[in-house]
């Protein structure tokens, strides 16, 4: 195997942090989406830490990503 | 100067995008509307909307085979991590640099026409420009406000001014010019100035001894952590609004590259959500945990 191969298996393997950023904001929004129904007049709350929330989650699968962009650009040289 | 600015090729396409969609205006109008009150009305609308869709459609498909004929289709996929260089008398200066320049000399001869021309004729009852910045200052003030604690005139206005800068970098990417977000090297700026915020409000607020004992707070194992914990804050900062940006950027350069000489107002749809929609949300994002960060510093914790 060559080493541009090794690196795009890396690359793919950092990605795999996207799955479980899915998973966390899915439950996040599920959960907010119960919580509006439940109480409908906290809407503007809700949104807003659901947001925040969403961004911390989200950062997991971006460091991931980042970190395959990295292992292609600089590594591959 | 051949490297900030996007191949000709890119350049058709943005604009045969734009009259694709004053073609559509055009053609909407052109097609003849019953009444409302008219016997088959919604028949009638019906048709319009379906001619108008396949006046876009054969627009497109006419636009997509001139531009092939002319060669202007091929494109290679050319995205790096970091920036292209170029040359500026004599001094190397990466093109994201000098495309944040031009939107801060943009922005700076705004806000020089605004206090000119708009301030000075501002009336008891806003209406117009006047109810948008009152509108835009007032939000971030209420957040500045309920991060922070009490009224902080200083860190609203850094951070309006770090709103303007940002989504003044979004529109440049509109034009198909890389913007300056997707520089590893601002964003680890613009976090590095949160990162000494906090720590500037921190000690101002609770002096060296009490910014060096909140990290000792519940216990005195926990210190390490939250030293490591605070010393990520840049960096986790930087890579989030980076990884975002690039992300997008990657995205809508591969519908272009796969498109080929058929990219013509298709990205655009795409671009409404990675242009313009995601880049906002991103740095509300910024702002808000920059804010966050900053009153987490300065608030009496229970002892």
């Amino acid at each position: 195997m060559t080493d541009i191969g090794l690196i795009a298996i890396g690359a793919g393997l950092a990605v795999l942090t996207g799955a479980g950023a899915g998973l966390g904001m899915g439950i996040a929004t599920g959960k907010a989406v119960e919580a509006v129904a439940r109480q409908p007049e906290a809407n503007g709350k809700i949104n807003a830490l659901l947001l925040l929330g969403l961004a911390l989650t989200e950062s997991t699968a971006i460091y991931g990503f980042v970190t395959a962009l990295v292992m292609i650009f600089t590594m591959g040289k | 100067m051949q490297f900030i600015m996007p191949s000709a090729g890119k350049w058709i396409a943005i604009a045969l995008s734009l009259l694709l969609g004053v073609g559509a205006l055009v053609l909407r109008a052109r097609i003849s509307q019953l009444e409302h009150t008219d016997e088959g009305y919604r028949a009638a609308k019906k048709k319009r909307n379906l001619l108008m869709m396949a006046g876009v459609l054969l627009l497109w498909l006419c636009s997509g085979l001139i531009l092939s004929s002319f060669g202007l289709g091929e494109r290679e996929f050319t995205v790096s991590i970091s920036p292209a260089r170029m040359d500026l008398f004599g001094l190397s200066v990466s093109s994201t640099v000098f495309v944040s320049w031009i939107v801060i000399a943009a922005l700076t001869l705004i806000t020089a026409i605004i206090r000119i021309f708009v301030i000075p004729r501002f009336q008891e009852t806003p209406r117009g420009i006047q109810l948008v910045l009152e509108t835009a200052v007032g939000a971030i003030n209420d957040l500045a406000k309920e991060k922070y604690g009490q009224k902080n005139e200083g860190l609203a206005s850094y951070f309006f001014a770090l709103a303007a800068l940002f989504i003044g970098s979004a529109i440049v990417e509109l034009f198909g010019v890389r913007p300056p977000t997707t520089d590893l090297s601002m964003t680890f700026t613009y976090a590095l100035v949160t990162f000494v915020l906090i720590n500037v409000y921190g000690i101002r607020k609770k002096g060296v001894t009490g910014r060096l004992q909140s990290f000792v707070k519940p216990n005195a194992i926990i210190a390490p952590f939250k030293l490591l914990s605070d010393l990520a804050i840049p960096i986790s900062l930087a890579c989030r609004l980076f990884g975002n940006m690039l992300g997008g950027m990657v995205v809508i350069e591969l519908v272009y590259y796969a498109l080929g000489a058929y990219s013509v107002g298709m990205p655009a749809v795409l671009g409404l959500y990675f242009n313009a929609f995601h880049p906002l949300i991103q740095f509300f994002i910024f702002i808000n945990l920059s804010l966050t960060f900053i009153g987490e510093a300065v608030e009496e914790q229970m002892a």
